[in-house]
């Protein structure tokens, strides 16, 4: 055994010193993941127009200064609906998260007073970066929402009076900081007022910046020194079967053509092995021939598994996808890495030249792509061209990984892929070797 | 001791080797001298059993499958094509080689520190082979062939296509090795290799082996006779007494003792201005068995 893995060490180590065979095994795969997502339009993340948001049909002047301001934000695309509906759409994973201004107060929007204001964002627990990105948005529509109502000074002075007349029964304050406080905004008061007086110019402007749905409030409140809106985030019970954004079709193919990269890169170089003579050496050394090639595909298979689980962390961690299922995942990642570790097998046989045996591979696995969805998700596919599709392994392979990561497959529904990837690959591998051996004889 | 009987290959229609027999015994350098496309690479394929005669046998240690991984510890070989990795350095490859033979630790370490101070890489033991010109590749060829210190070695044209200086240090490692005792099993199509390392030498072309014995032996059966060849400063009066007849001041003769009959003349007054003799050699005896030359 140790001699197996002196061997697969061994070619590791050179797949891992070859620049063109780690593009085409790690980068090229990702920059595959990164085109097409972007092409079947990313994950709607912040950086991009498409975070879609839904806010509720029922909304307060008040609200709507909110909700309109936060419309302003050119990332994203609100849309007003029921809650039920919206919270059913971020469930689906149909929108980012569903945006509630609770406290309907208009007093709320005061600088100087008011309830505490609080936000629910109903969000899927996958949208981590979206979540933050989100809070900032909603914060900044308050504040500009805020500052709107300042310019306006004739709701400023309808709000000091209502914040006036709730200091004497504030419970937050001394005596000594209740005479102060209410001192101060009396004065501030009277000041608004003289200016309104002489300074038409501030009207007109205050005409201009003023607020919907600032009339002022009457209501006895507490009073409150200014604190942030509380924004809180919910997370929402996922219940979609379908992908929610196209990073859980397009990592899905990139495993595909990592797994592509690293079975042409095995199936060549064992190729280089027999016509450079290293091979002979390997052969007379007292291990079998059933030694070389378990070590050249112990490798061929970590690397596949390697490049898989990389491929996919990136997917998980940096562009959210979202896995149903681990254990299905690691099932899916490792029965890929056998089914290719047998192909790479009988690729290498096929030729008798490094440019016979690398030139025919790729065609063989672009035939394979293209039928079993490596190109155009499954999902584009006509009835046709999936039923062409059963016949590679391409399409088992992003259908098993699917399955984990959003087809929602039971134990039983992923049986079928996983046990065609590992049949397709032990036939394969047993062929190949058949076919060395009778060669080799 | 190793014991080929009738060994016979055919590639298609073309026979690659003819019924070959011979015998190599322990502690034994023994040469397969002959051109390219002879058969040696085969028959030496043969011998180590990663190719399959279609009849005949091979015997070594009175073990008759060379394939059997008892043997193959005893077996190390530098392979014609260079047999290591391009992308691993020098000590990578040796320790890779000597890890299949099951050398581990401490004993690993201290065999690829003295196979690359044998082989002169010591000070480019951390760098990849692709770095290295093709002398030291082929010096490494022969480091990974004696990593597990085998007594048995077969080198296939070990010094082909290196330069002058890595074809000497090469040769005198091979030298070493043999006067350890070492059995040597060494193709080349250089004759002066052969001539000046192996004990015995099997003069093989299309497969069959011509002629096979000692090398001074071989140069006295098939050799033919010395050619001496002499300007003269003066033209004697009687030139019957000569070996030869003149071609002007110019005399060549070919004789089986070329230094008495060189004395013979100067001592009857023959006065040279130049003189040389041309000894036999392998390339000779080639010449005579098959009226080609080694590197035709």
């Amino acid at each position: 055994m140790s001699r197996i893995i002196a061997i697969a060490i061994k070619d590791i180590r050179i797949l891992s010193r070859d620049f063109g065979g780690m593009f085409f095994v790690l980068i090229f795969p990702l920059i595959m993941a990164l085109l097409f997502g972007a092409i079947f339009g990313g994950s709607g993340s912040g950086r991009s127009k498409g975070m879609k948001i839904a806010i509720p049909i029922e909304q307060t002047s008040a609200e709507k200064a909110f909700y309109d301001q936060l419309s302003k934000a050119d990332v994203l695309q609100i849309s007003s609906m029921p809650t039920d509906s919206a919270r059913a759409l971020v469930s689906a994973g149909k929108m980012v998260a569903f945006v509630k201004y609770t406290d309907t107060s208009d007093a709320s929007l005061s600088f100087f007073g008011g309830t505490r204001p609080a936000i629910d964002v109903w969000i899927d627990p996958t949208r981590k970066a979206e979540a933050g990105y989100l809070n900032g948005l909603i914060n900044q529509a308050y504040f500009t929402v805020v500052q709107s109502r300042m310019m306006d000074v004739t709701n400023m002075q309808a709000s000091l009076k209502t914040q006036i007349a709730t200091i004497d029964t504030s419970s937050l304050l001394t005596p000594d900081e209740r005479l102060r406080t209410k001192s101060m905004l009396t004065e501030f008061n009277e000041f608004l007022g003289s200016i309104q007086a002489t300074d038409s110019a501030f009207d007109a402007r205050n005409d201009t910046a003023g607020v919907a749905g600032s009339e002022g409030n009457t209501d006895s409140e507490d009073y409150s020194p200014f604190r942030p809106p509380t924004v809180n985030f919910e997370e929402a019970t996922v219940t979609s079967k379908g992908p929610r954004t196209s990073w859980e079709i397009t990592f899905p193919q990139s495993v595909q053509w990592g797994l592509v990269g690293v079975a042409a890169a095995f199936a060549v170089s064992l190729v280089i092995e027999r016509t450079r003579g290293t091979y002979l050496r390997l052969r007379l050394a007292p291990i079998s021939r059933a030694h070389i090639l378990a070590g050249k595909g112990l490798a061929c298979f970590l690397a596949s598994v390697t490049v898989c689980t990389v491929l996919m962390m990136i997917g998980i961690f940096v562009f959210g996808v979202r896995v149903e299922w681990p254990l299905g995942l690691v099932l899916a990642i490792l029965s890929a890495g056998i089914c290719f570790t047998g192909i790479m097998m009988l690729i290498s046989v096929i030729g008798e030249t490094e440019q016979s045996v690398g030139g025919a591979g790729w065609a063989i696995f672009l035939i394979m792509a293209m039928t079993g969805g490596g190109m155009v998700p499954l999902l584009m596919m006509p009835n046709w061209m999936l039923a062409v599709g059963a016949f590679s392994p391409i399409r088992w392979s992003i259908t098993a990984l699917e399955g984990a990561i959003w087809r929602g497959f039971t134990p039983a529904q992923m049986a079928t892929p996983l046990g065609i990837l590992v049949g397709t690959g032990l036939v394969c591998f047993t062929l190949g070797v058949f076919i060395l051996a009778r060669r080799e004889s | 001791m190793i014991q080929v009987r009738n060994l016979r290959k055919h590639f298609g229609d073309l026979v690659a080797v003819d019924d070959v027999s011979l015998e190599i015994q322990d502690g034994e350098a023994f040469g397969l001298l002959g051109p390219n496309g002879a058969g040696k690479t085969t028959t030496i394929s043969m011998i180590v059993g990663t190719l399959s005669p279609d009849s005949g046998t091979v015997t070594i240690d009175g073990v008759d499958d060379p394939t059997r991984p008892a043997l193959r510890y005893r077996i190390g070989n530098a392979p014609q094509a260079l047999a290591i990795y391009d992308d691993l350095t020098a000590e990578e490859n040796l320790r890779f080689f000597g890890k299949l033979y099951n050398l581990s630790g401490s004993r690993l370490s201290e065999q690829v520190d003295s196979v690359l101070e044998t082989i002169g890489l010591t000070e480019r033991r951390k760098d990849r082979v692709k770095t290295f010109s093709g002398g030291m590749q082929r010096r490494l060829n022969l480091g990974c062939a004696i990593i597990h210190d085998p007594p048995l070695l077969l080198f296939d044209e070990p010094t082909v296509g290196v330069d002058p200086q890595s074809r000497n240090l090469i040769f005198e490692k091979i030298e070493q090795l043999k006067k350890r005792g070492r059995t040597i099993i060494y193709t080349t199509h250089y004759m002066e290799e052969a001539q000046r390392l192996c004990d015995r030498v099997a003069i093989i072309d299309h497969g069959r082996i011509l002629a096979l014995d000692s090398v001074k032996a071989l140069i006295a059966q098939h050799g033919g006779k010395a050619v001496v060849a002499a300007d003269l400063n003066a033209i004697p009066e009687d030139s019957s007494a000569l070996p030869a007849p003149l071609d002007g001041d110019h005399l060549r003769f070919e004789t089986n003792r070329p230094m008495e009959d060189i004395a013979t003349l100067a001592r009857s007054g023959l006065d040279f201005r130049t003189l040389s003799i041309d000894q036999p050699d392998l390339e000779s005896v080639f010449l005579n068995l098959t009226g080609r030359r080694l590197r035709d």
